[in-house]
């Protein structure tokens, strides 16, 4: 597994998605629910070094929020128990908002 | 009937009141900007089965290897495999996902008609699989918002740099340039069209809003470096007519235009930027 791809499951593990086996001649990678293995979406191995990491952590709020992540709800429960006041504090930005905002 | 009547034909079949979508982009007038080449430059044009000088054909190859869109090119064949995984798994409708099957069927088009080009270029090249190599082609799309805006940023990126063709000095790009920059327009208006939808409603919006950090940055890098040692080469032997600099500002003028048209805040543009 090259550098790129090891960062790009570190980064996901952290919030509850977990990296599939290699997609599209080893392009591409399905990005799967940990808690119910739901596809969330998928990403590339042609990130920058970096970019992974500063994706998702940007996207905490989001998935504390439920505006991304499964609907099963493994990754709002995941941001809670990684960073319990940041997740407060996204619940007060973007509380109220989840309905409808994503498929 | 011959086989790209046949193709015509298929795709005309296919069109519904907002299918294809360039139809109401283009009613309204030419919507991209004309590239004017600013410095003076010999006359090139070439034609498919003439000899082509090495810097030009190598700098040719360069561009198609970008462009990707080739029926020989794997990696390509599974990129539109994961754009099927994602309207599978994340968009919201049948009506979504059938407008999505419409832009695969397209970029199917494309990859058949630069299949010939690259045949009668290079048989080497034409069997080759390129990867995309540009990470806005790799950033992870988590929602129908992340695609949304792929179509919206990436094949309007396609659209620029097919009407910039329109004056190419390689005959068949030239040829096949007007297809491909209405077609790309369209994909790029399908994407706009789901941000439509997206922001209709206030949490839509907010993810929207959110998710702009992230795209508007790599549409913004895809246009390479303003001070790229290679733009002068490509413009002097006419394959592109302006820099990255020029092209860079025309797109940004009408993607901020459409944002703001939406509601949404632009971002800093040197904001997590790559290659600036």
């Amino acid at each position: 597994m090259s550098e790129i791809v090891e960062e790009i499951r570190e980064a996901y593990q952290a919030v509850g998605i977990r990296l599939d086996q290699p997609a599209a001649y080893g392009t591409y990678y399905r990005l799967l629910c940990a808690g119910c293995g739901r596809m969330v979406g998928n990403v590339g191995d042609r990130l920058l070094p970096g970019m992974a990491r500063q994706i998702v952590d940007e996207q905490f709020d989001l998935y504390a929020a439920g505006l991304l992540g499964c609907a099963c709800g493994h990754q709002r429960d995941t941001t809670q128990r990684l960073n319990p006041e940041r997740w407060r504090r996204s619940q007060a930005r973007y509380g109220g908002l989840t309905e409808g905002a994503q498929s | 009937m011959s086989e790209m009547e046949i193709i015509r034909d298929a795709e005309e079949r296919g069109r519904t009141d907002l299918w294809p979508l360039w139809r109401k982009a283009y009613a309204q007038g030419d919507p991209l900007p004309k590239f004017v080449c600013q410095v003076s430059r010999p006359a090139h044009r070439f034609d498919e089965g003439q000899a082509l000088p090495e810097e030009y054909k190598a700098l040719l190859l360069k561009m198609l290897r970008h462009e990707g869109e080739r029926a020989g090119n794997k990696s390509f064949l599974g990129f539109m495999g994961t754009c099927l995984d994602i309207a599978e798994a994340l968009f919201p409708s049948r009506e979504m996902k059938l407008l999505k099957a419409e832009y695969l069927a397209e970029e199917l088009k494309h990859a058949i008609m630069f299949h010939r080009l690259a045949v009668g270029l290079d048989h080497d090249f034409a069997l080759r699989d390129v990867p995309y190599a540009h990470y806005a082609f790799h950033l992870p799309r988590e929602t129908w918002a992340d695609d949304a805006y792929f179509h919206f940023f990436v094949d309007l990126n396609g659209a620029f740099h097919a009407r910039d063709w329109r004056e190419s000095s390689y005959v068949p790009l030239q040829k096949m340039s007007a297809t491909v920059e209405r077609d790309e327009l369209g994909h790029s208006e399908m994407g706009y069209y789901f941000l439509t939808e997206i922001c209709s409603t206030r949490a839509g919006r907010a993810l929207a809003q959110k998710l702009l950090d992230k795209w508007y940055p790599a549409a913004l890098d895809m246009f390479g470096r303003s001070d790229s040692p290679n733009a002068p080469k490509f413009i002097h032997w006419g394959l592109k007519s302006v820099g990255n600099a020029e092209i860079r500002q025309a797109y940004k003028a009408y993607v901020d235009r459409k944002l703001l048209a939406l509601g949404l805040d632009l971002p800093d543009e040197r904001k997590n930027r790559r290659f600036l």
